[in-house]
């Protein structure tokens, strides 16, 4: 059956007309390009090379970004690109992701003229791809203790250390690193060519599996003068960035879950057992009620952000609030979901499992769930609870 | 030149058709879209003025849900959009609905049209031919593919032995069936050209029409007669029964 | 009433549909005259029941199509209720001819009645639209929707030569394509699942999707097994498919499968097993072993 979007609350009626044009844009991406070859990328544990050509034809990579060949789209539009691509798969959103929100995004606000002009085009094209390098193999929800670092060698930057879990690191042309320059934490473009830079993929994951998760490794890693990030020195660059990535994922989980329903609830109508379709028995109405409930909240929820973050009356906060919420109900329904198929729900016949495993790495990156219950915790509080150092 | 590609707005074929009161109940719709073949249409068109330059003109008739229509074909290429409206427009016939359109095409000052071979809601067929007939232009039906060709234009259309390609000047219209190129995917920068193009809304009297009345009267419209429940058959001797049920029966070969 | 039925050719004769017009014609009450373009096949037309007169309207115009040229020649020997069949070419004249004559149209008519009433299906057969016309009109019948005409007649036939200038030249013929239809845009599909017993056994189904324009499908099982092309494979992680009429020749059923085809208009299923779920969900379902019914259903096919 085609893929009907559950919308409970017809949330998406106050979508401006431009932004469910991009919608339809890019859903029909998704069901055409998308979904008829997700388990085969999966198996292949490939990011599909047309995928990132077709986001830079639609125009979308840097949404919200405006100038240097980006569309300048509203956030909820953002919201909305991410909430479809992920309706695929969260390894596409993630690229899409980490594209615009980590990559673009620190050239396009802290960036140098002449680094937009050099950058920007070429990544909104998607032309270029870019990484973001923040975390370490040791330093994960606690950035700001990070080893890389960085020296003013006079007429070069010398860059030493290493960053893990890094979307896109392999088939990125360049990388935005975060390294500490005499303590302080700045931003660096490092290029795919630079001497010292190596970034070998990691394998073996049971998750995003349809997306590359690389090592970043700089031995001696030399760049050119001009390649630092001159407007923005401290945790407040890489965290400017997890912002927009983060209020993107909570509408991407939006997507995973509703394709979730949507699976559960044909299945649930065409598989018959003990003579009645299962969708006519208590338990799995209960199971589907909730879903739609739970997703339906999701929708307001990442609908409301968009309109705070548009504008501009928003609180890093809030983001966290919305991010944690709806990864956390998509991965429990994609569970639910998983029982509703019973058996079949292990196959990748169905999206099902695909989904649960891709959220598990959402439930954990861009701050984990029990890092954004913190941030929440010292919002009421007005204590941090991070370290142990009150 | 002028290319004028004329438009419907339908359900979405996926979408669920329900009568209610003797009629199909538009509201129950849950989608709507460009009736099918007028998509290879405008794509054709579409391909067609950028080997040639011109202009492209959306032409759609119907109710002010359609004008979403003319915002899509605007986002893939089409530079200017006439919306045809008209208080009781979808109480219209197939020649009233001729009649519009084709008043439409003249004052846009197109010369050649292009359109879908039959609309995925009435099934008809008869908009392109009647069109041309009342604007005094060739026509061609079926067609997958237009190219211009030595001032004129060569239409790839069935033939009995396969395919043959029919050479034609204009004023002409060409009736797509499936096409060669499927109808390419807007992107944002379109999307937002589309959100300042200004949509014309032209009315029947600006058009200098009289449309008369119609000589058809809709009685009713009913959900399609229920399946019999599935038969089942013993035996290969049982084949030449299927065969003729489903030429019979159920119509289908 | 007055009634013109224009005569539908195939090659050199009169199209089978042609008696069909005459017999919706005679039902109406009416002793239609059938006109018939580029006079092929006007004595064969003569001697169906029921025809008051037949017109054989000859001229250069009719070697090639152009439903333009063809409606200006054909309009002035019509009168009243004018019936074509709801082919390609029987619509576009008919409508051609509608618009000239400034009457109502109505295509692709399934059933009529005294009035005019008409029945006909509209939405792709997901509604049905019921209708009354009156006065003249132009009226094309689906294929196969009503009864033939007998034969035994013997109207008189007049010729009436026509010369209209045509504006469509043909130039190039393209030979058929021997490319078969993809699955997700063919109206027919006939598809072989592990019941067929080996991919070389798959010839069989080309063979009847030859003989109807089928597209060849195949079930998950086979397309892993067997390696057929991913791009056969009709189901959960295939294609989902809504044709006019789905054959599933040894396939069993899994849900997977149904999935993708269960939304077709109408399904048959062959399968020698009687349990096999695919009955479930057949319109018409045919218990027997694949060699047997393949080969019937290929030799029933060619005889339509």
């Amino acid at each position: 059956m085609p893929y009907e979007a559950l919308d409970f609350y017809d949330v998406d009626s106050l979508l401006t007309e431009e932004e469910r044009m991009v919608r339809d844009m890019v859903r029909d991406f998704v069901d055409q390009d998308v979904i008829p070859n997700i388990e085969h990328a999966c198996r292949e544990g490939v990011f599909p090379d047309e995928w990132r050509v077709t986001l830079g034809e639609m125009g979308v990579l840097g949404a919200p970004l405006e100038g240097y060949g980006c569309p300048g789209l509203s956030y909820t539009a953002y919201g909305v690109i991410c909430r479809e691509l992920e309706r695929g798969d969260s390894g596409l959103r993630s690229f899409a992701s980490v594209q615009g929100s980590l990559a673009m995004y620190p050239i396009w606000d802290f960036g140098s003229e002449e680094q937009k002009q050099n950058y920007l085009p070429k990544m909104a094209s998607g032309e270029w791809i870019g990484c973001f390098g923040l975390t370490e193999p040791d330093y994960g929800s606690n950035p700001g203790d990070m080893i890389t670092k960085a020296e003013d060698m006079g007429d070069h930057y010398l860059l030493n250390g290493a960053k893990m879990w890094i979307t896109n690191g392999t088939i990125a042309q360049l990388a935005v690193v975060w390294a500490k320059l005499d303590g302080v934490i700045r931003g660096f473009i490092v290029e795919k060519d630079d001497p010292g830079f190596s970034a070998p993929e990691m394998k073996g994951k049971h998750s995003l599996k349809a997306s590359v998760t690389s090592e970043l490794v700089f031995q001696d890693c030399k760049i050119p003068k001009d390649r630092i990030l001159p407007g923005v020195k401290g945790l407040r660059g890489p965290f400017s960035c997890l912002n927009n990535a983060r209020y993107g994922i909570s509408w991407g989980a939006v997507g995973a879950a509703q394709a979730c329903f949507d699976s559960a609830k044909e299945y649930s109508l065409s598989r018959i057992q003990f003579t009645h379709p299962i969708a006519s028995y208590q338990l799995v109405q209960n199971k589907l009620a909730w879903m739609l409930r739970e997703i339906t909240k999701a929708q307001l929820l990442a609908y409301h952000l968009g309109q705070k973050k548009d504008a501009g009356t928003w609180i890093p906060e809030h983001i966290s609030l919305a991010k944690m919420n709806n990864v956390d109900i998509a991965l429990e329904i994609a569970r639910e979901a998983r029982d509703i198929h019973g058996a079949n729900g292990i196959l990748d016949e169905y999206c099902i499992m695909r989904h649960m495993a891709n959220l598990e790495s959402v439930k954990t990156y861009e701050g984990t769930h029990d890092i954004h219950n913190l941030i929440i915790g010292r919002h009421i509080t007005g204590i941090q609870s991070f370290t142990r150092e009150l | 030149m002028t290319i004028a590609v004329l438009l419907k707005q339908v359900p979405d074929t996926t979408a669920k058709i329900t009568v209610s009161n003797g009629r199909v109940d538009e509201n129950a719709v849950s989608k709507w879209s460009f009736s099918p073949y007028d998509e290879y249409a405008l794509e054709a068109a579409l391909q067609l003025k950028e080997s040639m330059g011109g202009e492209l003109v959306a032409i759609t008739a119907g109710p002010a849900r359609c004008e979403k229509l003319l915002r899509d074909a605007a986002a893939v290429g089409a530079d200017n959009l006439v919306h045809i409206s008209a208080e009781n427009i979808n109480d219209f016939d197939s020649t009233q609905m001729q009649k519009l359109l084709a008043a439409a095409v003249e004052k846009s000052g197109s010369s050649v049209v292009f359109c879908g071979k039959q609309a995925a809601d009435t099934n008809s067929g008869s908009t392109g031919p009647g069109v041309a007939e009342l604007i005094g232009a060739s026509c061609i039906t079926m067609v997958s593919e237009v190219i211009s060709d030595s001032g004129g234009y060569l239409a790839t259309r069935p033939s009995s032995s396969g395919h043959e390609k029919v050479a034609v000047s204009a004023p002409c219209v060409f009736a797509f069936d499936k096409g060669v190129v499927e109808m390419r995917r807007p992107n944002v920068r379109g999307i937002m050209m589309a959100k300042k193009k200004p949509i014309e809304t032209w009315s029947i009297e600006e058009l200098g029409l009289d449309l008369g009345t119609s000589g058809i009267s809709i009685d009713s419209h009913s959900p399609p007669a229920e399946k019999p429940p599935g038969q089942k058959f013993e035996g290969a001797d049982s084949v030449s029964t299927v065969v003729g049920k489903l030429r019979d029966e159920a119509n289908v070969i | 009433m007055q009634c013109t039925v224009i005569a539908e050719t195939v090659g050199d004769s009169l199209h089978p549909i042609t008696s069909q017009l005459i017999g919706a014609a005679s039902s109406l009450g009416a002793s239609p005259i059938v006109v018939v373009p580029g006079g092929i096949g006007s004595e064969e037309a003569a001697s169906i029941d029921g025809v008051s007169k037949v017109v054989s309207v000859v001229g250069d115009c009719f070697s090639t199509f152009d439903g333009g040229a063809w409606a200006t020649a054909l309009s002035p020997q019509c009168n009243g209720v004018i019936i074509t069949g709801a082919t390609s070419n029987g619509r576009e004249v008919a409508a051609r001819i509608a618009a000239k004559r400034g009457v109502p149209i109505i295509q692709d008519v399934t059933g009529l009645s005294d009035g005019i009433t008409i029945t006909r299906p509209i939405y792709s057969g997901k509604a049905v639209e019921t209708t009354t016309v009156s006065g003249d009109c132009v009226i094309t019948l689906r294929a196969n929707a009503f009864d033939s005409a007998g034969s035994g007649g013997s109207a008189a036939v007049n010729v009436v030569d026509q010369s209209v200038d045509v504006s469509i030249a043909v130039k190039e013929a393209i030979n058929k394509a021997t490319e078969r239809l993809d699955v997700s845009e063919a109206d027919i599909i006939i598809s072989g699942g592990r019941g067929i017993g080996q991919k070389e056994n798959f010839s069989h189904l080309e063979e009847v999707a030859d003989i109807i324009g089928a597209a060849v499908g195949a079930s998950r099982a086979v397309v892993d097994e067997w390696g057929m092309p991913h791009s056969m494979q009709v189901g959960q992680t295939g294609k989902t498919v809504t044709p006019s009429l789905y054959i599933a020749v040894g396939i069993s059923g899994a849900i997977q499968h149904l999935a993708g085809m269960r939304s077709s208009k109408y399904i048959v299923a062959i399968n020698k097993d009687p349990e096999a779920p695919i009955f479930g969900v057949a319109d018409y379902g045919i218990v027997a072993t694949w060699e047997d019914a393949v080969p019937a259903l290929k030799a029933a096919l060619s005889s339509l």
